[in-house]
């Protein structure tokens, strides 16, 4: 994947993937079969999944959460995020300049 | 008298939004005088169903995992209406509680969700004739083998999240581009959002389905949705056809559509990033 930037911001400045919480989590990896771009791993032991590539994950994009049968996955708010960006793309002109 | 249905419901009688499930599809089922069909039989003996599935569909899932969406996949069979109990609560701020015997309460909600299932969606009324949407397109497009992706130039706006908006005047269409129909291959069924929703720069203005996937249209523009194309939740492939005219999804009232145009994309600009992601292209 060449996705390094989103909307002219670095990816990996934007804080947009899912957070599992395991106190609901069955381990059923709907997400991880759903999720076409690796953010999950999944791994040996007790905790058999990860987010391992959070770069990954498509911004705005909250679909894997959508197929999670005990609703384990959240995202960040979308306001704050767009927040976000448009405070460092403004940063960034702000540094060419 | 609304129009049969046949209901293909949820049987997670385990946790709480099963059994609501079951409840919405026996309310749908009595007032159209519909057929249910009993995911666990269907699924062991499909053909006993084979005369009521003449009807068409409802899909009422409970959770997430979506069990009587994607048996309905495996059958090729096509919903015309869906219902998703856990994910429609959230959005109204409601609960389904613990028991698995719903409490009245809960059977009114069930109830009104029913309603609301078999009202025939408020189409809404658009502003413009369908003229001024319909206006000549012209395309560019980016080749990578046997693939072509075809980007308007002219007159639409984009998000990275490869959905579309075309201006005009003080409302906007919205849609998903031929890059995004091409990802996701023949869609089986579109979710429209509800006429009157007010929603917000990259909310889902609904969600698009096909065999491979689920994804949701990000909307590029905010602004409260004045009108849906009903044309495209009969038939979906309509997008495949033609993602930009006849594939819109939704029309929108813009809020703010100059603070929304400085995080999008012009045409030009739009195919660059086609340019760059078919580079990476495997379908």
């Amino acid at each position: 994947m060449s996705d390094d930037t989103f909307m002219g911001v670095p990816r990996e400045k934007i804080p947009w993937y899912p957070t599992i919480d395991y106190s609901k989590c069955d381990f059923c990896m709907e997400c991880d079969k759903f999720c076409p771009h690796q953010v999950y791993e999944r791994r040996e032991g007790e905790v058999r999944l990860v987010v391992s590539h959070p770069e990954h994950c498509v911004v705005f994009c909250r679909a894997c959460a959508k197929t999670c049968g005990p609703d384990a996955l959240s995202f960040p708010g979308k306001p704050e995020t767009i927040e976000l960006i448009k405070r460092l793309r403004a940063e960034a002109e702000g540094g060419d300049a | 008298m609304p129009e049969r249905y046949a209901v293909l419901p949820c049987n997670g009688l385990d946790k709480a939004v099963g059994p609501l499930a079951r409840e919405i599809a026996l309310m749908v089922v009595e007032a159209c005088q519909g057929e249910l069909i009993c995911p666990v039989l269907y699924n062991n003996l499909p053909a006993h169903y084979a005369k009521a599935l003449e009807l068409p569909l409802i899909v009422v899932d409970g959770c997430g995992t979506r069990c009587a969406s994607k048996l309905a996949t495996e059958h090729d069979l096509k919903a015309r209406r869906k219902l998703q109990v856990a994910e429609t609560l959230k959005e109204l701020g409601e609960s389904a509680g613990e028991a698995l015997t719903p409490d009245p309460e809960r059977l009114a909600l069930c109830r009104r969700l029913a309603e609301r299932l078999l009202a025939a969606p408020a189409e809404g009324a658009t502003l413009y004739t369908e003229a001024a949407f319909a206006e000549p397109v012209e395309y560019a497009t980016v080749t990578h083998d046997k693939f072509i992706f075809h980007i308007p130039m002219q007159g639409y706006l984009f998000n990275e999240n490869h959905c579309w908006a075309r201006v005009v005047g003080s409302r906007a269409r919205v849609g998903i581009s031929d890059y995004m129909q091409q990802e996701l291959g023949d869609l089986t069924f579109c979710e429209l959002p509800q006429v009157g929703a007010e929603m917000g720069q990259f909310d889902a203005v609904g969600s698009v389905e096909s065999v491979k996937a689920v994804s949701d249209i990000i909307s590029p523009v905010s602004g409260r949705v004045v009108a849906v194309n009903p044309a495209v939740a009969e038939t979906p492939e309509i997008i495949n056809e033609d993602p930009y005219v006849r594939g819109w999804v939704a029309e929108l009232e813009l809020r703010d559509l100059e603070s929304d145009r400085a995080l999008l994309l012009d045409g030009e600009a739009y195919l660059a990033l086609v340019r760059q992601k078919a580079a990476d292209y495997r379908p």
